[in-house]
């Protein structure tokens, strides 16, 4: 299926609506283990969902799953309009997986150049978003020269550039230190408004910053606890009161969940 | 020798040597290197060997076939083996080029090196050759026999185009790709033609004003000249040409004895061919015979000098 | 003290010329079996004209070879990445170029191609054709899973991800294999040559071995020697070149401190 030509990415919300996505009977074996059966999941339309839980509990392989990239699992997964997911999904891995032949900003356009639309007008919006997650002036270096905190966010740009509805993250700013983490996920609260996000993360605060609900998985096999729902639009303030009292909430339960199964598998 | 007898074959042929040469208790070991793989001009020498006359003479003889050709000269000259299966025109040039080689015994005493051509070919005459290709072996001195050849004929070498294709005389011959092969040896590659139904016809270089010479001799450290033991091989040579020469079916019996691998048509015919070529009297020394074709080699430019004879080939006592 | 780039090598080399002649010296190596240093460079003054013209001939043949036999290795590999029965067919062919031995081969080659260039040329392309086509085979099937991903997610096409993905990342391997290929190539130059030739390094060896000229037969292995090398180092710079960028770890941690 061919997507339709991309208009540039702005703080605007998609001109098409983003759909809710329905994931239901989820199952994956891994090594002989159900890392989760009969999971169900479903992720508002244009709201932002973050994934909370400890390491090894199936975060990563469950958003793996939602993009199409687990070829062992079995489950619905399906978009609340109907129409298929495929072409409708931006994702970013928790390597950076930049590519080392190309600069930073030929990776942020990388999307563009493999479905053979690359235009220079692309290429300059790779370096205007560069520029908005501040790498403005190593776009045209290599990856190899760069730090993990800088690929990141180049990593990160090449997500928004896709400006496509569904958008779905693994830990995009763990990399980065505190200042600069607060900084992009402000950005990306920004520009990803009205599209549908689910970001898995290990930091209780960024969920509760960016999320419009937060869901805990722990387990094994995983299971999704109750989920929080929050109010206010994100990205929040840090220092919110309300946001304090939650994170107090949020980390109780992490804890409970690490304790139940303290790190195994993948 | 150019032949295509596999490396391994040389090597059974080795070890059975030395599982045959029972150990004498006192006699003397030696090593002697082949010219080539074993083929029927070492006759003299296996009939020697099964008939036990080294032993007779005291002598614990070990045949070695080389890899390269141009090496048993250098081995001898080394002091790594004592004896050598060589031949009379490299001789000259190795010892001009300094190594310490004498010949003490002439195996066999005709050239065997010849032009050879498809018979039903278009050179019907070394004068067709003009413009033609000729292959060859790196011997080292081919291109001076050609040379004396065609200028026999009224020819340059300028008029031939020489290719070296190794050792691959005959399949060269036959599939056209050469027109004419020099180098080729008179006992064996026209057999191998023959058997492959590709009959060839041979221009002998010695006539077609080439001195005539010794094919294959054998040569002797200089150092070596006084020991008992060369005169004792040679003597068991003379012995074995003897034995060959009044009893050739049983000589053919003992060269293949052991060595089934020797067994086969073209080592049969070339048996044949080669029997009247074998020198009669091994120690013997023709003086002028070098010395004639010491002063062709210098002619045709492969010599610097032509030096007396004496000086790298005796007849011992 | 500091040694510089070409003092290095030079002192290596006189090291070298010297633990020559020390052999010669010691063993007492007539010159017919191992002539020492100043033997050869003079024979390889006196006859310059003729190794170099030979030298020629032969530098033809492994740069025609490498280049021939390179172009169809990538072609092979690519072809074996992208078409199931092409790497049904040609994974045994490719096993048997590398399996059966390059002397085996010869005779054949130049009784089918004749004995001028084009059988030498056809050995050094047999000869490197299993290690380009490997090397760079190998690197077009370990790509890395998940750049895979993430272009499957973009939707890019298996020509777009063959093009912009699988061959940019198989490059590095494609150098190693090239590598080995222009250390090699010569050895297949030359076994053509001494199966059947009139010219060339190869051949002259083989007649300076005959004619006891053991100085010119050395003389012409010196220069062989120093065409491969500098064959060698030439095909280096240039996939160096091809191959820019650093694949390995890059220098990581302390910049992500820093404040932008």
């Amino acid at each position: 299926m061919t997507p339709l030509p991309r208009p540039p990415i702005s703080a605007v919300a998609p001109s098409v609506a983003a759909p809710g996505i329905e994931i239901s009977d989820a199952r994956l074996e891994y090594g002989g283990v159900a890392l989760f059966d009969l999971l169900t999941l479903s992720l508002p339309a244009g709201r932002w969902t973050c994934l909370l839980g400890p390491s090894g509990v199936g975060k990563t392989t469950l958003l793996r799953m939602i993009a199409g990239l687990e070829g062992g699992a079995s489950g619905n997964v399906a978009a609340d309009d109907g129409k298929p997911l495929d072409g409708r999904i931006a994702y970013m891995a928790q390597q950076d997986l930049l590519l080392p032949w190309l600069t930073l900003a030929q990776n942020v356009a990388l999307g563009a150049r493999l479905r053979g639309e690359l235009t220079p007008a692309i290429l300059g919006e790779a370096h205007a978003l560069l520029a908005k997650v501040g790498l403005g002036e190593y776009a045209g270096m290599r990856p190899d020269r760069c730090s993990g905190g800088m690929r990141q966010r180049a990593a990160l740009a090449r997500t928004l550039i896709e400006n496509r509805p569904v958008v779905l993250m693994d830990e995009p700013f763990s990399a980065l230190d505190a200042i600069t983490r607060l900084r992009l996920q402000d950005i990306a609260a920004d520009l990803l408004r009205g599209r549908t996000v689910l970001l898995v993360t290990h930091d209780p605060l960024e969920a509760l910053r960016l999320g419009d609900r937060v869901d805990v998985m722990a387990g094994r096999p995983a299971t999704l606890g109750e989920p929080l729902a929050l109010s206010g639009a994100p990205p929040r303030r840090a220092d919110d009161p309300a946001t304090i009292a939650r994170h107090a909430e949020l980390l109780a339960r992490l804890t409970a969940a690490s304790i139940q199964d303290p790190g195994g598998g993948r | 020798m150019k032949m295509r007898k596999k490396l391994s074959s040389a090597l059974t042929a080795i070890s059975l040597f030395l599982a045959a040469a029972s150990p004498a208790g006192a006699a003397t070991k030696m090593t002697v290197l082949l010219d080539w793989f074993v083929n029927p001009d070492h006759g003299p020498l296996f009939v020697a060997l099964e008939r036990g006359y080294f032993r007779d003479a005291g002598l614990d003889v070990a045949f070695k076939a080389p890899a390269d050709p141009n090496d048993p000269p250098k081995l001898v000259a080394a002091g790594k083996a004592d004896l050598a299966i060589s031949y009379q025109p490299q001789l000259h040039m190795q010892v001009e080029s300094g190594l310490p080689l004498v010949r003490i015994a002439t195996l066999v005493a005709t050239p065997l090196s010849s032009l050879v051509v498809l018979r039903d070919g278009p050179v019907k005459s070394i004068a067709d050759l003009k413009g033609r290709t000729v292959g060859f072996s790196v011997g080292g001195f081919e291109d001076a026999i050609l040379r004396a050849m065609l200028e026999k004929n009224g020819l340059k070498l300028a008029d031939v185009k020489l290719v070296n294709v190794n050792f691959s005389l005959s399949p060269a011959l036959i599939s056209k790709k050469v027109d004419a092969v020099i180098g080729a040896y008179r006992n064996f590659e026209l057999n191998q033609l023959d058997i492959l139904k590709q009959p060839g016809r041979a221009f002998y270089v010695e006539e077609e004003g080439v001195p005539a010479y010794d094919e294959l001799i054998v040569v002797a450290n200089r150092k070596d000249l006084a020991r008992k033991e060369l005169k004792g091989f040679v003597s068991a040579v003379e012995r074995g040409v003897q034995y060959l020469v009044n009893h050739p079916d049983a000589s053919w019996e003992l060269f293949v004895k052991g060595r089934k691998e020797l067994n086969d048509e073209l080592n049969k015919r070339a048996w044949r061919d080669t029997l009247p070529r074998f020198a009669l009297r091994p120690g013997a020394f023709d003086r002028t015979r070098y010395e004639t074709f010491a002063a062709f080699l210098k002619n045709m430019g492969l010599l610097k000098e032509a030096l007396p004879a004496d000086r790298y080939a005796v007849e011992l006592r | 003290m500091k040694i510089s780039r070409v003092l290095r090598p030079a002192i290596i080399f006189a090291g070298l010329l010297a633990a020559w002649q020390a052999v010669v010296t010691l063993s007492g190596s007539p010159p017919y079996i191992l002539p020492g240093p100043t033997l050869v460079a003079r024979a390889l003054v006196d006859r310059s004209d003729l190794i170099l013209e030979n030298a020629g001939i032969t530098l033809f043949e492994i740069v025609a070879g490498f280049a021939i036999g390179a172009a169809v290795g990538v072609g092979s590999a690519l072809a074996m990445s992208f078409f199931r029965p092409a790497r049904r067919w040609l994974l045994p062919v490719l096993v048997v170029s590398q399996a059966v031995p390059v002397f085996a081969l010869a005779p054949v080659l130049t009784l089918w191609l004749g004995y001028g260039i084009e059988s030498k040329v056809a050995m050094a392309v047999l000869i490197i054709y299993f290690p380009v086509t490997a090397a760079f085979h190998d690197g077009l099937r370990r790509t890395e899973q998940g750049w895979l991903d993430l272009a499957r997610v973009m939707n890019g096409s298996r020509w777009a991800v063959l093009r912009h993905i699988r061959i940019p990342a198989a490059l590095p391997a494609l150098g190693s294999g090239l590598r080995v290929a222009a250390a090699v190539a010569p050895i297949g130059a030359i076994v053509g040559e001494w199966v059947g030739s009139s010219s060339g390094l190869g051949y002259l060896m083989l007649h300076a071995n005959a004619r006891v000229q053991i100085d010119l037969m050395f003389a012409t292995l010196f220069v062989l020697a120093l065409a491969a090398c500098a064959f060698y180092f030439a095909v280096d710079a240039a996939v160096r070149r091809l191959v820019p960028w650093q694949i390995e770890t890059p220098p990581d941690s302390e910049e992500s401190r820093v404040f932008i």
